[in-house]
């Protein structure tokens, strides 16, 4: 089990990553809690791509009931939902 | 052990043997040859080994699909469609839908996919069948129009609304309330078994639904139509190689003025734009399925522009193909009269042209601004 400063040195390095992934694919500034479909900077179809990058980046399987909006609407939310998979997939 | 790409194509190919104009003009795939290959694995042959599947990456999948593509479009289409509704399982199921469904479809069951209706072909959103839960049943009702291969189908993968989203729902053929009607005469791929699936409230155990119910229907659509737009892309290219083959044959033995067609200038162009034609799309669906295989977001706009480059190409190169054949070609059945009528259904499903026209103008946009 990770130590509550290694989960935040992980959720650091997550987010970080997800934030510079939005923003070069909407050219636009994005902070951590903004709502990325609300806002309607991301359209439906890029939805998709940032579930794939998820998957093929954090090396994670976003599946059944973790496909839903909630999960992926802001960058803290998928943030969360990596650390959970992983933590699922380490036992 | 053998290499997979090889025993499954040398399946179609033996499968399909000279038979492809006979199905054609009968509206029809004999039965026991759609046994036979869904036995073998052969119409999703991407499924892992996990579940039984033959594991083709996406880029030796594409391989196959040209193959089959250039023997037979209408075999073809049902490779796509299986493929989709494998796809749509593994990408939405949980692991215990993936066992059940995604087993049987790599190990002898057929699939259609379920998306369009009379007032919802671009436009999914407008999509009325509905998908509603109660306990621990799940309750679908609707018409599906032009479903591809569920002439054949023992499972119709079908998508609805489900309160702000939609979601999908697995339902076996033979389920109560489900009535499957063949569409007559199709323009093209007139054996792939085109049916209007009609669901009178058909009730089933909650866990034919798929997860991601209640997301945005894009959400749901999307990914799924990345693998049917490879797919029909890559069978684009079969298209092309079967009208190059055809054309370049035909134009080097038949003789008018005293020489070969092909050494007459307007028809060796004819020759050169289909040359130039298969390599660029083949190019194009090499690129697309590499973004697919790596696991690259980029894969949801490389399959639309593999697919609508490989379409616009397929309905041009067998236009010219039916030109340079001429009356040689100018019945049905002939493999660049079905081409001829495959390559324009091309340009219409998963996406029509001017669909895809629409995300690439976006596309274009976002990566130039």
């Amino acid at each position: 089990m990770s130590s509550s400063t290694e989960q935040a040195v992980a959720a650091e390095a997550i987010s970080a990553d997800l934030l510079g992934f939005v923003e070069r694919q909407t050219k636009a500034s994005v902070t951590a809690d903004l709502d990325l479909f609300g806002s309607g900077l991301v359209s439906s179809l890029f939805a998709m791509q940032l579930v794939v990058h998820v998957e093929s980046t954090f090396g994670v399987s976003v599946q059944g009931e973790d496909l839903k909006l909630d999960n992926f609407r802001t960058v803290n939310a998928i943030t969360d939902l990596v650390l959970r998979l992983r933590g699922n997939g380490d036992g | 052990m053998a290499d997979p790409y090889a025993v499954a194509a040398e399946l179609v190919t033996q499968a399909v043997g000279t038979r492809a104009d006979e199905w054609d003009r009968a509206g029809r795939l004999p039965g026991d040859v759609v046994r036979h290959l869904a036995a073998q694995g052969v119409l999703c042959p991407d499924v892992p080994a996990e579940f039984g599947g033959m594991g083709l990456t996406s880029g030796e999948l594409g391989a196959l699909t040209a193959h089959a593509g250039g023997l037979c479009s209408s075999l073809r289409s049902l490779m796509t469609s299986q493929g989709m509704a494998a796809w749509a399982i593994r990408r939405l199921g949980d692991d215990r839908q993936k066992e059940a469904f995604v087993r049987r479809l790599a190990s002898g069951a057929t699939a259609a996919i379920a998306f369009s209706e009379i007032g919802a072909g671009s436009d999914l959103s407008a999509m009325t069948t509905s998908v509603t839960l109660s306990g621990d049943r799940v309750e679908v009702s609707g018409t599906k129009v032009w479903v591809t291969g569920a002439a054949y189908a023992d499972l119709i993968v079908v998508f609805g609304r489900h309160g702000d989203g939609g979601a999908v729902v697995v339902v076996p053929a033979d389920a109560p309330g489900v009535t499957v009607t063949p569409v007559g005469d199709p323009l093209g791929c007139r054996a792939a078994g085109h049916a209007e699936v009609e669901l009178d409230a058909v009730t089933l155990p909650a866990d034919h639904m798929l997860g991601g119910a209640g997301l945005p229907m894009e959400w749901l659509v999307t990914s799924v139509l990345t693998h049917g737009r490879l797919s029909v892309a890559w069978g684009c290219v079969g298209i092309l190689r079967a009208c190059l083959a055809a054309a370049v044959r035909h134009a080097g033995t038949r003789e008018q003025f005293g020489k070969p067609l092909a050494d007459h200038q307007l028809v060796a162009r004819h020759l050169a734009e289909l040359h130039v034609a298969e390599q660029a799309s083949t190019l194009m669906c090499e690129h697309a399925s590499r973004r697919w295989d790596d696991g690259s977001p980029e894969q949801v706009g490389a399959a639309v522009a593999a697919k609508h480059f490989a379409a616009t190409q397929a309905a041009k190169g067998a236009a010219s193909a039916v030109q340079v054949l001429a009356s040689a070609a100018a019945r049905d059945g002939h493999v660049v009269a079905r081409a001829y009528r495959d390559a324009k259904l091309m340009e219409i499903i998963e996406g029509s042209s001017e669909i895809s026209q629409l995300l690439l103008a976006r596309q274009a946009r976002e990566l130039w601004t």
